[in-house]
């Protein structure tokens, strides 16, 4: 119970006094899938900014700004729990773009200055999609609890990204 | 006679290949140290840390590398012509940071949790002073002439000055928000501070103590190296490098390098930047000349190389 008091007090200071304080490793992680469609057509799908509902996590889309460098939107998520994030950079004729997650609460997901890519790649006719994250964990300071750790952070970053990539290969295989 | 010429020519060959820089990069996610020989552009060897290195600092006479492990709460001690680590000493907190004094020792740590600088002796192994800075101490660099040292402290949005002499802290300089890699120029007049929050560069004058240009470059710039009148500055979110003129602190041009550019030093004869791309798992060579990336070489897993990483082989 005390711990747990202090945690919270910690992860408040964290939060109100430095946004981007964060703990000492960076994490990376990046999963892809090979998608039976051409690029532009899995491009369509997924490269708007304004629309994530190829995720099934996602219940809602809100924001402003387009696809323009400095966009926002914030996400409204199946169970509950909102992720705000902002645009990056956009490059249509790459078929990429990058984003940052502005406002998060480590319960919605552990991590902290948190920065991700989506790239549409061909693969000989096929597509592949690929989706990079780099993120510090949700704990600011050192000898995280586990809830809140290096591992906690990847394992929960990754099961979005597998859970987004199939579900955008489901849709666009199964509706062609 | 021309056989001699020939011979000669690989004499110089072979000797220009033996004082060739090398880096030591340190590889965060795959926790060692990657020996790159930069004159053959290939890596050499790879020295197991653990605790998930971060900073480095090598020693003026090369001999040395001293390593960070924030994790691991240690200073890792490695000797770079034998390519193995010596010692590691324990520190407290979460060790970041990291200077050596131009004479060879001490060697400083930031400790960024518990907002202080640790001395340490490489001689007894031990921390033999705390300094006391600002919050979250990150960068750090010694003046040229071992009497100041610096410290970037990224939570205080200051750059705190200490004296050597006395390891007391004489002086906090404004600068931009969240500082994090700091470089003192070869004359020890100015110092340059990447700020993270605001995404510009402050140019500090030594004498006066205070910030005198504040120039702006790209998304979370990290570190800052300065080569040929001009500053290279890593834009950890745009994948770029900014150049900018010292003099007028106009920008020159942006080069793009891998993902997630960090650590970044001028070879030491001035003709070379080199860039650790933390994502990209690739050290850029940018040429000085032409501002353009001319080779990548592959590093472990997550490169970071925060300080100074390149020796000058005996």
């Amino acid at each position: 119970m005390k711990f747990q008091l202090l945690a919270a007090a910690a992860l408040a200071v964290g939060a109100a006094g430095a946004a981007d304080a964060h703990g000492p490793t960076r994490q990376k992680t990046e999963q892809t899938i090979e998608i039976n469609a051409a690029p532009d057509k899995v491009w369509a799908v997924v490269g708007n900014f304004q629309d994530m509902s190829w995720h099934p996590a996602i219940q809602k889309t809100e924001g402003s700004g387009g696809n323009d460098k400095g966009a926002t939107r914030k996400l409204t998520l199946q169970g509950g729990g909102v992720i705000e994030e902002e645009l990056n950079t956009f490059d249509a004729a790459k078929m990429m773009y990058s984003y940052r997650i502005t406002n998060v609460d480590v319960k919605v997901l552990p991590v902290s200055n948190y920065s991700s890519k989506i790239t549409v790649k061909d693969a000989g006719g096929k597509s592949q999609v690929v989706w990079d994250g780099a993120f510090y964990r949700g704990f600011p300071n050192n000898d995280p609890p586990p809830e809140l750790s290096d591992e906690a952070a990847k394992k929960a970053v990754d099961g979005v990204y597998k859970a987004g990539l199939e579900a955008l290969k489901k849709k666009i295989e199964g509706g062609s | 006679m021309k056989a001699l010429v020939a011979l000669a020519a690989f004499g110089l060959v072979l000797a220009g290949g033996a004082c060739a820089d090398e880096a030591f990069v340190t590889n965060q996610s795959s926790d060692d140290l990657s020996v790159l020989d930069l004159a053959a552009g290939q890596p050499v060897a790879t020295i197991p840390i653990g605790g998930r290195p971060a900073g480095v600092a090598v020693s003026t006479d090369g001999a040395r590398a001293y390593v960070t492990s924030p994790e691991g709460k240690t200073l890792s001690i490695v000797d770079t012509a034998a390519r193995k680590v010596l010692a590691q000493i324990s520190v407290a907190g979460g060790p970041l940071g990291v200077a050596v004094h131009p004479s060879g020792k001490p060697v400083y740590v930031a400790d960024w949790y518990n907002h202080k600088i640790h001395v340490v002796d490489p001689d007894s192994k031990s921390v033999t002073a705390d300094i006391q800075v600002g919050l979250s101490p990150s960068g750090l660099a010694v003046t040229p002439d071992g009497k100041t040292l610096l410290s970037a402290d990224r939570d205080s949005n200051e750059v705190s000055v200490v004296d050597v002499a006395t390891q007391k802290r004489t002086a906090r300089i404004k600068v931009g928000d969240r500082p994090f890699g700091v470089t003192i120029d070869a004359k020890g007049e100015r110092a340059y501070v990447a700020n993270v929050g605001t995404n510009n560069v402050s140019v500090i004058d030594l004498a006066k103590r205070e910030t005198v240009a504040t120039v702006p470059v790209d998304e979370r710039p990290y570190a800052v190296a300065l080569v040929a009148g001009k500053a290279f500055v890593t834009n950890q979110y745009a994948n770029s490098v900014s150049v900018f003129d010292l003099t007028s602190f106009a920008k020159i041009t942006d080069i793009p390098v891998g993902d997630y550019p960090e650590g970044i030093e001028a070879s030491t004869d001035g003709a070379s930047v080199y860039v650790s791309n933390w994502f990209a798992n690739t050290l850029s060579k940018i040429d000085v000349a032409t501002l353009k990336v001319v080779k990548d070489i592959p590093t472990g897993d997550g490169p970071r190389a925060f300080g100074t990483f390149i020796r000058k082989t005996p």
